[in-house]
């Protein structure tokens, strides 16, 4: 719930829009910008810090909780 | 004072979390629909992430901004049209570049060992220089410009064995030619994102991943306290600054209890802790400097703190920095509105310095209009967190202000020489000279920091910025006055201003602003202001004044300025004065001062 939550603040979107299947290719304003500003919104959220390979691999939600959890996060 | 000594100390993770999300929330309540403030910003860089910490610390002071960021990398372009750039008007401009997105190609050259790319750096240098002083020709707002930081990337290893000097010279160069440049150029102010490196520390400042992925090179933590500095420079000129400092003696001022350890038992001098009260003394009289009076507030018998002051070696501190004193065992609070009332200012213009949480504690819950602030109980911090103190910040010290507070002490003589003779006697005997002029270019920093600063003698309170100043005195339509005023006890400055709006058939004088220092007040200099310039409006074919007076919560004390001066009420807020009824100039006071070539005429 957490992961949705941080999406919609961060896309401006109504949370229950976010699903796991939310990626930039169905979603407009996932645009370049929205990106660097979800993954400062990540790390803040969960206090972790992304690798470049985590976060060049984050193309949509469900990716974005394995990521999270792989890194011992119990909550995404 | 918490928030206060983090404002400029550099920012924590949890701080910078909980700035973005008071940026966030910010915009989430709709409040950014309504904006005080608009932002313009761009960069060499990915500028986005610095939004909600600029955003952030101009919330905590009350200001409510949007901010728009330009397009990436496109300084040229926005300088020539920062409208197209922001999508609408802004009030402040802010430009941040960096020497390695600019001048890539000549940092690896010059690391390279080819001396001559430093000299192509500065053409290019130039070229940037040069577009920021067109947008401020073309721009009426206000310009903050970086001083880019040291370079970072493969060419900028400041730890190279090969090469000890490393880029510090190119950096060096460009960004001492460049603040030069820019610091010269009125109306840019300057924002040192190489000192925010510095007190960040250059490996805490770099975010390695953001600036390959997304092209912003910088951590959360510099970004934060960028963002304060950004915030200071923009709120200091929208803001006046604290006028007066009050000190507490004992403990805050030398360490130890004149009263109970004795002149031989307090600690000040060379040796700590002594030296650390020392310090605190030398930046208590750089604030002098700027003009901030210096005041004292001590439960003390006062021959005990005087002694100290007269006689103590390792005070910095004398007794003639003094603007004003309380000395005595009444409440501190109480002795507030004498100091106040002493220096002409209000209550809301003090600071209050003590060392006891208790003396604090009750000056803010008496006397809430003063910033109390607590010196820590660790003397080697003192300097530290009185450093961070942001309520003295002034983007442009005047001439007027390095003077003010000796020009208190003349002040003093004066009020002497008024107890001594009667009133008339006292006139004669000042020998008051007042110098009203048409406004020449050297003068207009000094004229709009009177606009923007003067509450009480202020009789429309209308605030312009130095560009609408430069704007109006330009204009055939406007004539914008200054006066200066000198008795035999010595020069009072640039103490007044007045602005006037001429009809289009020359007869009609609107007296748009009537402003003055209250220290000159009630020796005749109104009557010698009103009666000076009737007799320049006469002489352009004038044949009427219209006074305006527009009371605010400050402003009573000039109240009666209009009638006094002949004018007779025909409005709500307008008075009329036909010229052929305006007073003389009174014989004890002397015009000064030829006319000299105003604006108008020597842009012709």
């Amino acid at each position: 719930m957490r992961v949705e939550k941080v999406f919609s603040e961060v896309l401006g979107l109504p949370p229950d829009m976010i699903t796991d299947g939310t990626s930039p290719d169905n979603t407009p304003q996932w645009d370049s910008m929205a990106a660097m500003n979800l993954v400062v919104a990540i790390e803040d959220e969960f206090d972790v810090r992304l690798s470049t390979a985590e976060i060049v691999s984050m193309r949509n939600v469900a990716i974005v909780k394995k990521v999270l959890t792989s890194k011992g996060v119990a909550d995404a | 004072m918490a928030e206060q000594t983090q404002a400029s100390g550099s920012a924590n993770r949890t701080a910078s979390i909980e700035a973005k999300k008071a940026w966030r929330q910010h915009l989430a309540r709709g409040e950014a629909e309504t904006p005080t403030l608009r932002i313009g910003l761009a960069a060499s860089f990915t500028a986005e992430t610095l939004v909600p910490f600029i955003g952030a610390a101009l919330l905590a002071e009350s200001a409510n901004p949007v901010i728009t960021v330009g397009p990436y990398n496109q300084l040229f372009q926005t300088c020539l049209d920062p409208q197209a750039s922001f999508h609408g008007p802004s009030d402040v401009v802010i430009l941040l570049w960096r020497l390695e997105d600019l001048m890539l190609d000549e940092i690896t050259a010059f690391a390279g060992g080819d001396a001559s790319a430093l000299r192509r750096a500065g053409d290019k240098l130039d070229a940037l220089i040069g577009a920021i002083q067109q947008l401020r020709r073309n721009f009426s707002g206000m310009v903050i410009a970086g001083v880019p930081p040291y370079p970072t990337g493969p060419a900028a290893n400041v730890l190279a064995l090969d090469n000890p000097g490393g880029l510090g010279g190119f950096h060096r160069t460009l960004a001492g030619q460049f603040a030069d440049e820019m610091g010269r150029t009125e109306g840019v102010h300057l924002v040192d994102l190489d000192a925010v490196q510095r007190q960040v520390g250059m490996v805490a400042s770099d975010d390695a991943r953001y600036r390959y992925l997304y092209r912003q090179p910088f951590s959360d933590v510099f970004l934060h306290t960028l963002g304060h500095q950004v915030s200071r420079i923009v709120m200091a000129s929208r803001r006046a600054a604290k006028k007066c400092v009050v000190l507490d003696a004992d403990n805050t001022l030398w360490g130890g209890i004149i009263g109970e350890d004795g002149i031989d038992g307090i600690q000040i001098g060379d040796e700590f802790p002594g030296s650390a009260f020392r310090d605190f003394q030398k930046l208590l009289l750089s604030w002098r400097q700027q003009g901030v009076f210096l005041a004292l507030a001590s439960k003390n018998n006062e021959a005990d703190v005087w002694e100290v002051f007269d006689k103590h070696s390792g005070m910095v501190l004398k007794r003639e920095h003094l603007s004003a004193w309380q000395i005595g065992w009444l409440p501190k609070a109480e002795g507030i509105p004498a100091i106040a009332k002493s220096l002409n200012i209000g209550t809301d213009s003090l600071v209050f310095i003590d060392d006891n949480p208790m003396e604090i504690g009750y000056m803010r819950e008496a006397r809430p209009e003063v910033t109390s602030i607590l010196v820590p109980s660790e003397p080697a911090e003192i300097v530290a967190a009185m450093q961070a103190l942001t309520l003295f910040d002034q983007l442009e010290v005047t001439d007027e202000d390095r003077k003010r507070a000796d020009m208190m002490r003349a002040e003093r003589d004066r009020e002497v020489l008024g107890t001594q003779i009667s009133h008339s006697d006292f006139l004669r005997a000042l020998d008051l000279k007042i110098d009203l002029f048409r406004a020449k270019t050297e003068d207009l920093g000094r004229i709009t920091q009177l606009i923007n600063k003067t509450n009480q003698y202020n009789l429309t309170t209308i605030r312009r910025t130095l560009d609408e100043v430069r704007a109006l005195a330009a204009s055939d339509a406007w004539r914008l006055y200054a006066f200066r005023v000198t008795d035999k006890f010595g020069e009072y400055g640039l103490v007044g201003v007045i602005i006037a709006q001429v009809s289009d058939d020359r007869r009609c004088w609107t007296l748009d602003s009537v402003m003055m220092s209250c220290r000159v007040l009630g020796r005749g200099v109104e009557a010698a202001l009103i009666g000076g310039l009737a007799d320049d409006a006469r002489a352009e074919g004038a044949v009427e004044f219209v006074g305006l007076y527009i009371p605010t919560a400050k402003n009573a004390i000039c109240k009666s300025f209009l009638p006094d001066q002949g004018f007779t009420q025909t409005g709500e807020q307008e008075w009329h004065l036909a010229l052929s009824d305006a007073p003389a100039i009174p014989a004890h006071v002397t015009r000064v001062g030829s006319p000299e070539l105003p604006l108008q005429a020597a842009a012709e």
